[in-house]
């Protein structure tokens, strides 16, 4: 593969990589951010697929699958299962609002606006700290480093700002792959068991948490977390 | 052979005139007081009839009571030995630190103090306790008048502080030395237990502190303890003539500067007796939660006498 | 030279034995079995530290032992020292912590738990002083913290007041592990390296401010864990709370290293400093002896007031330390080294007669349930070895000839007053206040130990509880009598330490000088003309003794028998137990003397009789002496504590939002701090 070529492919999949986490501060309904979140872990697939071919390693390239079986995958998945068991419980029961409560996000926090705007500030605050990381060895996937650590403040901004215990399983999961795309393009990747072990713990997390979001609905009615404000001292 | 005939006889003239001391206080007391007295030989006509009493043991006490007094005896024959009044080139004069004078003096009364405790009355308890509270306040002004001492002569060595003070009599007189006399002789006033600081004749219980711890005591124990007082009162008194009017002590292994020394000796702890004899007679007790204030001032005392010694003293050729 | 490596070893085996072995075991082999491991590793480390002291070395690091950093051990003859005397403490009082838990089922010190530990803290105990860098120290210090803490905690069934007390402990110990972490940091990051052979060479290139902030935080760790003032306050709660075989190991062990610490790390690592450090570190000293004292007067707890008599110990040591410290700095190494011996003979002393002191403790509370002294008395009777021992516990603490206290009190009096020599008007003022507060310690501490023994175990018991005791089991009075023999020898004998006292002084830099020397009975000063000799004073005393006795009863001869006869009672009957003189009011006079210093508090509640106000029911009459340093300094630091804590509580509003925020926000902020700032 040719430098050209590699740094071209490189940067559009980083490119599509941010819009995605963007797109995800946009959105509104659970559906999609879910389906945002499938694109960004094909995304992410794809970054380590090109490391991988640019440098021959084979071991990179069955990374990638692997990140793209769990993060586009098994993962949305899981999630779009907890979804519909909602969506479900509501058709079954009485009420018959056109789309379900719960796959909307209420209103978040910060609106979308000064969400979009966040996201910029965030971006330009990644840019500014991996300078003098990017400095140290500047090579395409290097240069590309500043989206994952934008991707990492863009999910955690998420993870505070939304009301919906699903939507900030999203913003957790951004933030991961924020985390796994830095690692892949600052260092090529990680060792083979860290990257298991954290894929392990990723997943074993979203299980967990997707349980707890069913056992919170149905004690309390809502997932709203807000709602669960009385649980002070 | 001359320095163990100067113990001898310095021990020998310690037991016989202790007695004989008191009695000539007393005497001088009762002439100034307009009574006739009893005789200079009263003590020991006391110290002989006690002996010859029944030995007593309270019920309750112990081991601490029935060997205090001896001990009391004990440290104060010690004592005798150590403390240069006849001469200062003795066999011993290697051993007669001035720290461990005066810390076989609270051996003493530590001795007596737990006896006082042993007896478990109300009596014993308060003596012991108000004597160990003196003990406790005395022992700063002691230590820093032998600091203070000690400066001049570069030793806390007896035998060589009261050389160099033979020797060199111009340290007596200077505002250091004559601050240390005066702490000093605070200092042995309370520990002999003498006016101001306690009333070795009193009858009020309540105003009894060495007293009290031994009126438990009699017969032959009584004895002992009236002995062991009147040995730490001449013991201290020869220390202070030692210390701060040293003329006349034989220096060198020559017996007849030896026998000169002890008449000398007896001479000074006479007049040193007899002036705090007179002394008493105008003094009152003080009541004994303002010991402390006539204490803290003797500390004072010792304390400026050593700021002086360093200050002046190494106007005058350094401190040691 | 082979010997350490192997003492240390086998030490390190036992020890670690030790913990399966306490867990296992049935309780009627537990106590025996870990007694035995426990003495065993202080008889291993004691010899490793012998052998130090004899003039050997040892040196070893083991890599891949701890992670990041490795480990390291050296022993020279101040370790030694340290090991020698923590080797010695512990094998007694393992023999007598066997005794103690014999019969007591398995609670307290008995417990599984508690057995466990043991031989771990004692273990600790010998390993501290041959740690050689920053993060073994460190381990094993907060080991030691640890296992103490266990052991405080052993009776936590009993009483209530265990929990508070260890609560205290804890708090403070870990306290002073940050500050120790703090300056000890600092110290290996601007020394550029972290064992002790790269912190000693980095320390002259150091400015003196950084040498002076790791001094003041790592000093007042030490003295913190001396029990010095100010960070004291967990002495006197922990020590009376724990069993008193723990009791005796904290304060005749574990204190000391508190001493060594300082010693360590002020003289051999950093090598000296300017005369504010020495002087601040003789002011704590000088304080805590003289407060300590004072308190200790005050206390009717028998284990509290041993407790504070630790305090006041090390208070002296410390200020021997102090004074090395400023003569080394004016240039006088010689004297340097002659107080530094002074100070170390005491810690010596300090642990034979406390160990000692805390054991006979140990066999009261044991055999009465008490440890009031206003509730015990007449011991003596019941008890005879026990009080025995405690009084030849309680000669060495008020220092006082035949005592083995004396020895190192007199050579600490001697350096400060011919410390005159060294020129400076600083020392001039400071010398004879030291002398001052050395004496008034001693003189105090001679009235607290009339009060312990004459109140404690004197005339008749004033309670049933105290008429009840019996002599303490077999194994206990061996494990103190061990002691005694200790105590003994070093009052005798001292100088039998002399060499290795010479070797620990020159292992801290005052090379070339003989301060101790002489054969094993005397203590003559070359550089100074002035000479002790105990085994003289013992030797005079008992024959004055003798010949006073026999003159006694020549004199008396026609009178052959002893009589009995009643307590003069004033007429009105016999005198009952409860009108003796008790702890609190022979402490009395004191009180009042020191009154603006204690700041009693007292209570007084009369409940008047409902048909008239004249008429008194009920009076409850309260005295209490509060440590007035905790109510001053620690009172206002705990109350702002709380204050700001009760504040941030708005910060927990339940929102799970806020929460999610404080990490963002933090994250971000940081970010942006690390972009400004490059």
């Amino acid at each position: 593969m040719s430098e050209s070529l590699f740094t071209q492919l490189l940067d559009l999949a980083c490119g599509a990589f941010l819009l995605a986490a963007v797109v995800v501060l946009w959105r509104r309904e659970l559906a999609a951010i879910v389906r945002l979140f499938a694109l960004q872990g094909v995304a992410l697939a794809v970054i380590a697929l090109l490391l991988g071919l640019h440098e021959d390693r084979w071991g990179l390239l069955v990374v990638a699958v692997g990140i793209g079986a769990l993060r586009a995958g098994l993962l949305p998945y899981l999630i779009r299962r907890a979804l519909a068991a909602f969506v479900a419980e509501r058709d079954g029961g009485l009420t018959r609002h056109g789309g379900s409560e719960e796959a909307r996000e209420t209103q978040p926090l910060v609106n979308v606006a000064a969400s979009l705007l966040t996201a910029a500030a965030l971006t330009l605050l990644a840019y500014a700290v991996a300078r003098p990381l990017v400095e140290l060895d500047p090579t395409p996937a290097t240069r590309a480093l500043p989206v994952g650590l934008a991707v990492v403040l863009i999910g955690f901004f998420v993870l505070v700002t939304r009301r919906r215990a699903l939507a900030q399983v999203v913003g957790f999961l951004l933030l991961d792959n924020g985390i796994t795309a830095t690692a892949f393009l600052a260092a090529s990747g990680v060792p083979l068991i860290v990257e298991l072990g954290v894929s392990f713990d990723v997943l074993l997390a979203v299980l967990v948490l997707q349980l707890l979001t069913v056992r919170v609905r149905e004690a309390f009615g809502t997932t709203d977390i807000d709602d669960l404000r009385e649980l002070h001292d | 052979m001359v320095g163990y005939t100067a113990i001898v006889l310095q021990v020998g003239a310690v037991v016989a005139g202790a007695p004989l001391l008191t009695g000539l206080m007393r005497q001088t007391r009762a002439r100034l007081e307009g009574r006739a007295g009893a005789g200079v030989l009263q003590p020991w006509r006391d110290v002989r009839k006690l002996l010859r009493k029944e030995p007593i043991t309270p019920v309750g006490t112990g081991p601490a009571f029935r060997w205090a007094p001896p001990l009391l005896v004990a440290t104060s024959l010690v004592l005798a030995v150590l403390v240069p009044l006849v001469s200062t080139d003795t066999p011993v004069r290697a051993r007669a630190d001035l720290i461990l004078v005066v810390s076989l003096l609270a051996l003493g009364t530590l001795a007596l103090a737990l006896a006082g405790l042993d007896t478990g009355t109300a009596f014993g308890g308060m003596g012991a306790s108000r004597e160990m509270t003196i003990a406790a306040l005395v022992e700063p002004t002691i230590l820093v008048a032998v600091f203070a001492l000690s400066i001049p002569a570069g030793s806390t060595n007896l035998p060589v502080i009261v050389a160099g003070a033979a020797d060199q009599p111009a340290r007596l007189t200077s505002p250091a030395g004559l601050l240390a006399i005066a702490a000093l002789a605070v200092a042995v006033l309370a520990e002999s237990g003498r006016l101001p600081v306690d009333n070795p004749s009193t009858h009020l219980e309540l105003t009894m502190v060495h007293e009290a711890m031994v009126l438990e005591y009699a017969g032959p124990d009584l004895a002992l303890v009236e002995f062991g007082a009147q040995l730490r009162l001449t013991v201290l008194l020869g220390l202070l003539a030692s210390l701060f009017a040293p003329w006349g002590i034989a220096t060198g292994a020559s017996l007849t500067a030896v026998l000169l020394a002890l008449l000398l000796v007896v001479l000074k702890v006479m007049v040193l007796g007899m002036a705090l004899a007179a002394a008493e007679v105008f003094w009152a007790k003080l009541r004994l939660f303002r010991v402390p204030e006539l204490l803290a001032g003797s500390f004072l005392l010792a304390l400026l006498a050593v700021t002086a010694s360093y200050f002046l003293g190494a106007e005058g050729g350094g401190a040691r | 030279m082979s010997l350490i490596p192997a003492a240390l070893a086998t030490a390190t085996a036992l020890g670690v034995a030790g913990v399966p072995a306490g867990l296992i075991l049935p309780q009627r082999v537990r106590g025996a079995l870990v007694g035995s491991l426990t003495a065993g590793v202080g008889v291993a480390g004691g010899t490793a530290g012998v052998a130090a002291l004899g003039g050997g070395r040892f040196s070893a690091s083991a890599p891949g032992l701890l992670p990041l950093a490795g480990a390291h051990f050296a022993v020279d003859a101040l370790s030694g020292l340290f090991m020698a005397v923590a080797g010695a403490v512990v094998a007694a009082v393992a023999v007598y912590g066997i005794g103690y838990v014999a019969g007591h089922g398995s609670h307290g010190l008995g417990s599984r738990g508690a057995q466990a530990v043991l031989p771990l803290f004692a273990l600790t105990l010998l390993l501290v002083p041959a740690a050689a860098a920053v993060s073994t120290f460190l381990l094993l210090w907060e080991l030691m913290a640890l296992t103490s803490l266990l052991l405080v905690l052993a009776e936590h069934r009993a009483r209530p007041a265990v929990r508070e007390a260890a609560v205290w402990y804890a708090v403070m110990t870990h306290l002073g592990l940050v500050l120790l972490l703090a300056g000890l940091s600092v110290y290996a990051a601007q020394a550029g390296g972290e064992t002790f052979a790269a912190l000693r060479s980095g320390s002259g290139a150091m400015s003196p401010t950084v040498r002076g902030l790791v001094f003041v935080l790592t000093a007042t760790a030490f003295t913190s864990k001396a029990g010095l003032v100010p960070l004291h306050a967990w002495l006197p709660r922990a020590h009376p709370e724990a069993p008193s075989a723990v009791s005796a190991l904290m304060s005749a062990a574990m204190v000391n290293l508190g001493v060594y610490g300082l010693v360590r790390v002020g003289f051999d690592l950093l090598g000296g400093g300017p005369a504010w450090w020495w002087l601040l570190v003789m002011a704590m000293g000088g304080l805590s002896a003289v407060y300590g004292i004072l308190q200790a007067a005050m206390a009717s707890d028998l284990k509290r007031l041993l407790a504070y008599s630790t305090s006041e110990n090390m208070g002296l040591v410390v200020l021997g330390v102090g004074a090395a410290g400023l003569f080394a700095h004016a240039g006088d190494k010689a004297l340097a080294g002659l107080v530094l011996a002074a100070a170390l003979l005491h810690v010596v002393n300090h642990s034979a007669f406390k160990s000692l002191l805390f054991g006979a403790a140990g066999s009261v509370l044991r055999a009465t349930g008490e440890r009031n002294l206003d509730l015990l008395g007449g011991l003596r009777a019941r008890m005879p070895i026990t009080a025995g021992l405690f009084a030849l516990g309680a000669l060495g603490a008020v220092a006082l000839p035949p005592g083995n206290g004396f020895v190192s009190e007199w050579l600490l009096l001697q350096s400060m007053i011919h410390g005159l020599a060294v020129p400076g008007v600083t020392t001039a003022i400071v010398l004879p206040l030291a002398v001052a507060v050395i004496a008034l310690s001693a003189g105090l501490a001679a009235a607290v130990f009339v009060k312990a023994l004459g109140v404690g175990f004197f005339a008749r018991p004033r309670t049933a509880q105290a008429a009840a005791a019996q002599e303490s089991p077999l194994l206990m009075l061996a494990g103190m009598a061990l002691l005694a023999a200790l105590c003994t020898a070093l009052a005798l004998v001292p100088g039998l330490l002399g060499d290795g006292l010479d070797r620990a002084v020159a292992a801290v830099g005052f090379a070339g000088m003989h301060p101790v020397s002489g054969g094993g009975l005397r203590v003559r000063l070359d550089e100074v003309s002035a000479s002790l000799s105990p085994l003289w004073v013992v030797v005079a005393l008992t024959v004055a003794l003798g010949a006073v006795t026999a003159a006694t009863r020549w004199a008396s001869r026609r009178q052959r028998r002893r009589m009995n006869a009643r307590l003069w009672d004033c007429g009105g009957g016999a005198p009952t137990p409860r009108m003796a003189y008790t702890a609190t009011s022979f402490a009395e006079p004191l009180q009042r003397v020191f009154d603006d210093v204690l700041a009693p508090e007292q209570d007084v509640d009369v409940t008047p009789v409902r048909e008239s106000a004249y008429l008194v029911e009920r009076v409850a009459f309260r005295n209490r002496v509060p440590d007035r340093i905790e109510h001053r300094l620690y009172r206002p630091v705990l109350d702002f504590l709380a204050a700001a804590g009760q504040s941030a509580r708005r910060l927990a509003g339940g929102s799970v939002h806020a929460y999610l925020g404080y990490g963002f926000f933090g994250l971000v902020a940081l970010l942006v701090v690390l972009v400004v700032g490059w």
